[in-house]
C-alpha cells in the first residue's frame, strides 16, 4: 500500500469533516454569537465578531408585558407532565406488549405505531374541536393531552423494544422464588431496563418541548409555550432579532444536552426499536 | 383478564380517547360544513360529500400537494444521499468519532420552528451571515425568501440541516455491525474500497438504511414548521406545502370540514408508510 496516498486520503477525509462540521455549528453558533449582542451589532451589515458582549437580550426577556418566565413555566409544566405520563404508562403497555401472546396482537402494535406516525395538521382539527367544546384551549391540559397523542404510542412501541431484549431467564427465576408478576415487573425488569426508561422520558420531552403547531393553536396567554414565544417576536413592525436569538438558545440548549447524554440509545429509540446502537 | 392485557389497559384506554375517537370524528368532520366563529360555539351543518367534490377540483390543493412531493423528494432525497455519505466518512475516521458524531447530531435537537426562525434571519437580505456570505462571492445577490426558487432552495436546506444528522446516526449504527472480519476478508481478496462498499456493506446496510428513509418519510409528512416560520408558504405560495394549507383553510378561512377532508388524505398516507414499516420490523424479526 502506497503511504503517501493513504497519507493523502486521510487528510482528504479530515478536510470533508471539518467542512461538515462547519455546515452544522455555524447556524448554531451564530445564533448563540448573535443573542450576545446589543441591538445594533445584530443588525450590522457586515457580520461581526468583535463586538462588546451584553446579557441585554436575555435579561430583556424577563422584563415588560410579556414575560419570559410564564413561558418557560408552560413548556415546563406541558413537556414534563406529557413526560411522565406516557413514560409510566408507556413503560406498562411495553411491557405487556412484550410479553403477550394474545391473538390480535400485531394489529394492535401497528394501531399503536400508526397512532405515533399521523400528520400533526390532521390531528389538530379533532382535537380543536375536542377542546373548544371541554373548555381546555388555553389550559396547559390540552397541551398535554395532546403531546400524549404522540408520546404515549412512542413509549409504548420503544419500551416493548426494550423489554422485548431481556433476557427472559431472570424474570422466571424471580417468579420461582414466589414473586408475582407485578414484583417481578417493578424489581427485575424495570431497573434492567432503565437506561431504555431515561431514553424514552428524554426522546419524550424533546419532542413535546420542541412543538410548536399544537402549541400554537390550542395555547393562549396561560399557556403559550416557548416556541410561541419565539414566533411572537415577529411582529408586523419588525423583528427583535436579538432577542429571538436568545429565546432559540434558551429553547434549544437544554433539549441538545439531554439529548447527547443519551447518544448511546438514540438509535434505538429514533427509528422505535428497528436498530440497535453501538 | 390476563396480567398482560392489564398492564395495557390504561395505556390502550388514554389512546383510544385520543386517537380513535378523533379519527371517526375527522371523518364526520369531512361531511359537514365547520365554520369557526369567534371560537365560541361550533355547529356542524351536514353537507355530504360537497368538501370530497370540492378538494379533486380545488387547484389550491392540487398545488399544495404538487410543492408537497417536490419537497418531499428534494428533502428526504438529499437527506438520504448526505446522510449516507457523512457516515460512510465518519465510519472510516481513526480518532476524533465520537466527538464528531455528537457535534453532528445537534441539529436535530433544535426545535424545527426555532430552524425556520434561525434560517430567515441567516437569509436576511441586510443583515443576514448567509446572505452576506453569498453576495460577497457573488453566488447570490438577490432577497433570497424573496424568489420563487430561491425561497424553495433555502426552506429545502434548512430542513436538510435539520433532519441529515439522523439518517447519519441511523447508517453508522448500520455501519458498526457489519463484522470487521467480513470487511477484512474482502479486503484479503482484493476488493477495493468502492467494490467493498458495494459487494458487501452495501447489502449488509440496506435494511437499516430502508428503515431510516421510512422513519424520515414518516417525519416528513407529519412536521412543517420549519417552512411556516421561514416563509410561512410564501413567496406567492411557492413553498405553500400541503399542512400548511390545511393550516390555512382551518384557521384562517376558517373551515374546519373542507381541512378534514384534506387531513384525511394525509392520514391515509402516513398510515400506508406506517405499513410498509411495520412489515420491515417484522421481517427483522422485531415483532410478532
Amino acid at each position: 500500500m502506497n503511504s503517501a496516498a493513504n497519507r493523502g486520503r486521510r487528510i482528504a477525509l479530515y478536510v470533508a469533516i471539518v467542512i461538515i462540521l462547519l455546515w452544522t455549528v455555524v447556524p448554531v453558533a451564530w445564533m448563540a454569537i448573535s443573542s450576545l449582542k446589543n441591538p445594533a451589532d445584530v443588525l450590522s451589515r457586515t457580520p461581526l465578531l468583535n463586538f462588546a458582549p451584553t446579557i441585554s437580550n436575555y435579561s430583556g426577556l424577563f422584563t415588560g408585558g410579556n414575560n419570559l418566565l410564564s413561558y418557560i413555566r408552560s413548556s415546563v409544566l406541558t413537556a414534563g407532565i406529557s413526560t411522565i405520563l406516557a413514560t409510566a404508562l408507556g413503560s406498562l403497555a411495553g411491557y405487556g406488549l412484550a410479553r403477550s401472546n394474545m391473538r390480535g396482537k400485531r394489529h394492535l402494535a401497528f394501531w399503536i405505531i400508526t397512532t405515533r406516525m399521523v400528520p400533526i395538521a390532521a390531528v389538530i382539527l379533532p382535537l380543536y374541536i375536542g377542546f373548544t367544546y371541554l373548555h381546555l384551549i388555553n389550559s396547559i391540559w390540552a397541551l398535554i393531552v395532546a403531546y400524549l397523542s404522540f408520546n404515549l404510542p412512542f413509549a409504548i412501541w420503544i419500551m416493548n423494544a426494550f423489554f422485548a431484549d431481556l433476557p427472559p431467564g431472570l424474570e422466571e427465576a424471580a417468579r420461582v422464588d414466589g414473586a408475582s408478576r407485578m414484583q417481578t415487573f417493578y424489581r427485575i425488569a424495570v431497573p434492567l431496563t432503565a437506561p431504555g426508561i431515561v431514553t424514552t422520558a428524554i426522546l419524550c420531552l424533546v419532542f413535546s418541548w420542541n412543538d410548536y403547531a399544537f402549541a400554537v393553536t390550542f395555547s393562549g396567554p396561560g399557556s403559550a409555550t416557548l416556541p410561541v414565544a419565539a414566533s411572537q417576536l415577529i411582529t408586523q413592525t419588525g423583528v427583535n432579532w436579538g432577542q429571538l436569538t436568545a429565546i432559540g438558545t434558551v429553547v434549544a440548549l437544554p433539549m441538545v444536552i439531554i439529548g447527547l447524554a443519551v447518544r448511546k440509545y438514540l438509535v434505538r429509540g429514533l427509528t422505535l426499536g428497528a436498530v440497535t446502537g453501538e | 383478564m390476563s396480567f398482560e392485557l392489564k398492564m395495557m389497559l390504561p395505556a390502550l384506554i388514554v389512546l383510544a380517547a385520543i386517537s380513535i375517537v378523533p379519527f371517526f370524528y375527522l371523518i364526520y368532520m369531512t361531511l359537514n360544513k365547520i365554520s369557526l366563529v369567534g371560537g365560541t360555539g361550533i355547529s356542524p351543518q351536514w353537507i355530504g360529500l360537497r368538501n370530497w367534490a370540492r378538494m379533486f377540483t380545488d387547484p389550491d390543493v392540487g398545488a399544495g400537494w404538487i410543492t408537497m412531493v417536490i419537497f418531499f423528494v428534494a428533502t428526504v432525497g438529499l437527506e438520504m444521499l448526505l446522510g449516507i455519505g457523512i457516515a460512510l466518512l465518519v465510519h472510516e475516521m481513526v480518532w476524533g468519532r465520537n466527538v464528531t458524531l455528537s457535534i453532528l447530531l445537534i441539529p436535530m435537537f433544535v426545535a424545527p420552528v426555532i430552524v425556520g426562525l434561525l434560517g430567515r434571519f441567516l437569509v436576511n437580505p441586510t443583515y443576514g451571515m448567509y446572505a452576506w456570505v453569498l453576495r460577497t462571492t457573488h453566488i447570490f445577490t438577490g432577497n433570497i425568501l424573496g424568489g420563487h426558487v430561491s425561497a424553495f432552495v433555502a426552506v429545502v436546506l434548512m430542513d436538510v440541516w435539520e433532519w441529515t444528522p439522523l439518517i447519519v446516526l441511523i447508517t453508522l449504527a448500520g455501519l458498526v455491525s457489519v463484522p470487521d472480519q467480513v470487511i477484512e476478508a474482502g479486503r484479503v481478496d482484493g476488493a477495493g474500497y468502492w467494490q467493498r462498499l458495494r459487494h458487501i456493506v452495501g447489502p449488509s446496510i440496506s435494511g437499516i438504511v430502508l428503515v431510516a428513509l421510512l422513519i424520515r418519510a414518516m417525519d416528513a409528512l407529519r412536521y412543517f414548521d420549519v417552512i411556516w416560520q421561514s416563509t410561512a408558504g410564501g413567496p406567492a405560495n411557492a413553498t405553500k406545502i400541503i399542512p400548511l394549507r390545511l393550516y390555512e383553510v382551518a384557521f384562517q378561512f376558517l373551515d374546519l370540514g373542507y381541512a378534514a377532508t384534506i387531513g384525511i388524505v394525509m392520514l391515509a398516507l402516513s398510515i400506508a408508510l406506517a405499513t410498509l414499516f411495520t412489515g420491515i420490523l417484522r421481517r427483522r424479526g422485531l415483532i410478532g
